[in-house]
């Protein structure tokens, strides 16, 4: 137990010092999961909208199918982006492999049908007196939209949230799309599982502290932003 | 001389979900500057009616004139003329200032709208300063549904529809929805529908009642329904239905297959014995439940237990002088089995 322990503290004076192999790691980690988010995000609340809000003929199917993406393993999703940006892929020519943009386009696909699955349910919770009342006060399609979505902010930050905590926690698309290389594509998680892979415990805990810190401060966000 | 068209005139309405019925009105006028009380239990289609006067719903079949003119596809005009209170009211998740102000935001019309809001809820009972602030969990029932229709009357609607505005609230706020409805007809001259299970509050409040049930409307007011399932033809060819406390109810069999029977009150009449001859005449014992005055009329109308079953029918005040009529006293009612509709 003793190396759990100083580990613990060596995290501490990795992170206070400054060291730059765990604040590159960070980086990239906050730059690619942001940038994976807001793609997400974009596509996924339009989506989700659509899919809780309107009935269309087989708005079931695609729903079974939004939810069994849930449950996609990264594992494939990283072998399926890979097939396709690796110089044989059909987007080869753009060189994605091993790049920052690679993972985020892994971590879209991964993020994606949350936040649509979660938006979706939201949206089909809305109380059916909302668009009667909306209607009844005189709004247009477009105030019944914005009002509808503002009236459920909770719920989509809720799957904002839920996207972001499994986008930033994955190893297997960073690891195969980004091949985990050190100052470039070596993310939070990555870096964990090579650390511990190495018998350094300290870089791999001082990285698991940053992760949970993360976690704590958007929960604590949202926590803030309900009470508005 | 100019004529006032009606506000609402509804013609050959029949309404469905599906297969099902739900609205069948051959004819509905709703004069303007009027207050229509509706009665009727739960599913007769009160809801129902209210949404396709305000033009939240098309009807499947028929025509709804507003003010003379066929309105459909709805416009936004039309759509911001009228206004309802649903039954269970939906505040926006913000403070009560911005619930009120939400319909004026659309229409951008926000001069002075602290004054309008302030305005708005002293109508309903509300202080300014206690409730413009207050975020829409901090309300109780009653107050959530008089915030609801201060965002209503803000906007001055030519219409108000409310759907049993007083089925959650205490004795005081449903006394404050009243004053607020019968103000805004005041000052602007609304036209008010008014649903409400409660016969003395809509009685208080309207100029006209019409009563519902299994979308037929009955522009006599509260009438009498008897739900089968009926006994018979007898050798007369009256079907009959029996009460558990020995007494049976015989009423003509109609060509259409019978379901629910409607004695209207006009043909009840009340009694303190029965008569000796009494051949196709219904002669039921029961209790005077309640008595309530039409201020309208200044009749009385009596509602009258027989078992379990609740009848109502309007007594002059020389008949309650005459009898001696109080709640609680035993009378017979007196309808014949021919004075029967079937629906």
């Amino acid at each position: 137990m003793d190396f759990l322990v100083a580990g613990f503290f060596k995290a501490f004076e990795l992170l206070i010092s400054g060291d730059r192999s765990t604040w590159s790691a960070v980086a990239t980690t906050l730059k690619v999961s942001t940038c994976s988010m807001l793609f997400s995000i974009g596509a996924g609340l339009p989506a989700g909208f659509v899919l809780g809000y309107f009935d269309f003929k087989g708005k079931r199917q695609v729903r079974t199918l939004v939810d069994t993406l849930l449950s996609l393993p990264t594992v494939f999703i990283g072998l399926a982006v890979y097939a396709f940006i690796s110089r044989q892929g059909p987007l080869g020519e753009f060189e994605f492999l091993f790049t920052i943009t690679g993972i985020a386009i892994g971590q879209t696909i991964l993020a994606f049908p949350i936040v649509t699955a979660i938006t979706a349910s939201t949206i089909e919770g809305i109380d059916n007196d909302l668009k009667t009342t909306l209607v009844s006060l005189g709004a247009g399609k477009r105030n019944i939209l914005l009002t509808c979505l503002w009236e459920v902010r909770f719920g989509i930050l809720v799957a904002a949230v839920t996207a972001y905590g499994r986008v930033m926690t994955e190893v297997g698309i960073s690891m195969m799309v980004g091949g985990n290389i050190k100052y470039h594509t070596r993310t939070i998680t990555t870096a964990i599982a090579l650390e511990t892979g190495k018998g350094q415990f300290a870089d791999g805990i001082a990285l698991g502290l940053v992760l949970i810190a993360i976690a704590f401060i958007v929960n604590v966000s949202l926590s803030f932003l309900r009470k508005q | 001389m100019t004529t006032t068209l009606p506000t609402y005139e509804l013609t050959g309405i029949r309404h469905y979900y599906g297969d099902k019925l739900v609205l069948d009105i051959p004819e509905l006028t709703i004069e303007q500057g009027s207050i229509t009380g509706i009665l009727g239990p739960n599913g007769s289609g009160k809801s129902t009616l209210l949404k396709l006067l305000a033009f939240i719903e098309p009807p499947t079949q028929g025509q709804v004139l507003y003010k003379g003119r066929p309105e459909l596809p709805f416009s936004p005009t039309v759509r911001s003329k009228v206004s309802l209170l649903t039954q269970k009211p939906y505040l926006l998740k913000r403070s009560v200032i911005e619930n009120i102000i939400y319909g004026l935001k659309i229409r951008h019309d926000l001069k002075n709208h602290e004054q309008r809001v302030q305005k708005a809820l002293t109508t309903v009972g509300l202080a300014y300063e206690a409730f413009a602030f207050r975020k829409w969990h901090e309300l109780s029932g009653g107050e959530s549904q008089r915030v609801a229709l201060a965002a209503r009357l803000i906007l001055n609607p030519e219409v108000l529809l409310l759907d049993e505005p007083i089925a959650s609230v205490d004795i005081e706020s449903a006394k404050l929805i009243r004053h607020a409805s019968l103000k805004a007809r005041e000052n602007f001259g609304t036209t008010l529908v008014v649903v409400s299970h409660d016969m003395q509050w809509l009685n208080s409040i309207s100029d006209k009642q019409l009563s519902i049930f299994q979308g037929n409307i009955f522009s006599t007011g509260m009438e009498n329904i008897i739900i089968g399932p009926f006994d018979g033809p007898d050798k007369n060819a009256n079907l009959v239905k029996h009460l558990n406390d020995g007494q049976a109810i015989f009423l003509k069999s109609s060509d259409k297959k019978p379901g629910t029977a409607v004695i209207r009150k006009k043909n009840i009449s009340i009694d303190l014995e029965p008569q000796a001859d009494h051949a196709g005449l219904n002669q039921l014992s029961g209790h005077i439940a309640s008595m309530l005055l039409e201020k309208k009329s200044g009749h009385i109308m009596a509602t009258v237990l027989i078992h379990d079953l609740s009848f109502v029918l309007r007594i002059t005040p020389d008949q309650i002088s005459l009898l001696h009529l109080y709640p609680g006293k035993k009378v017979i009612l007196k309808f014949k089995a021919e004075d029967v509709d079937w629906i």
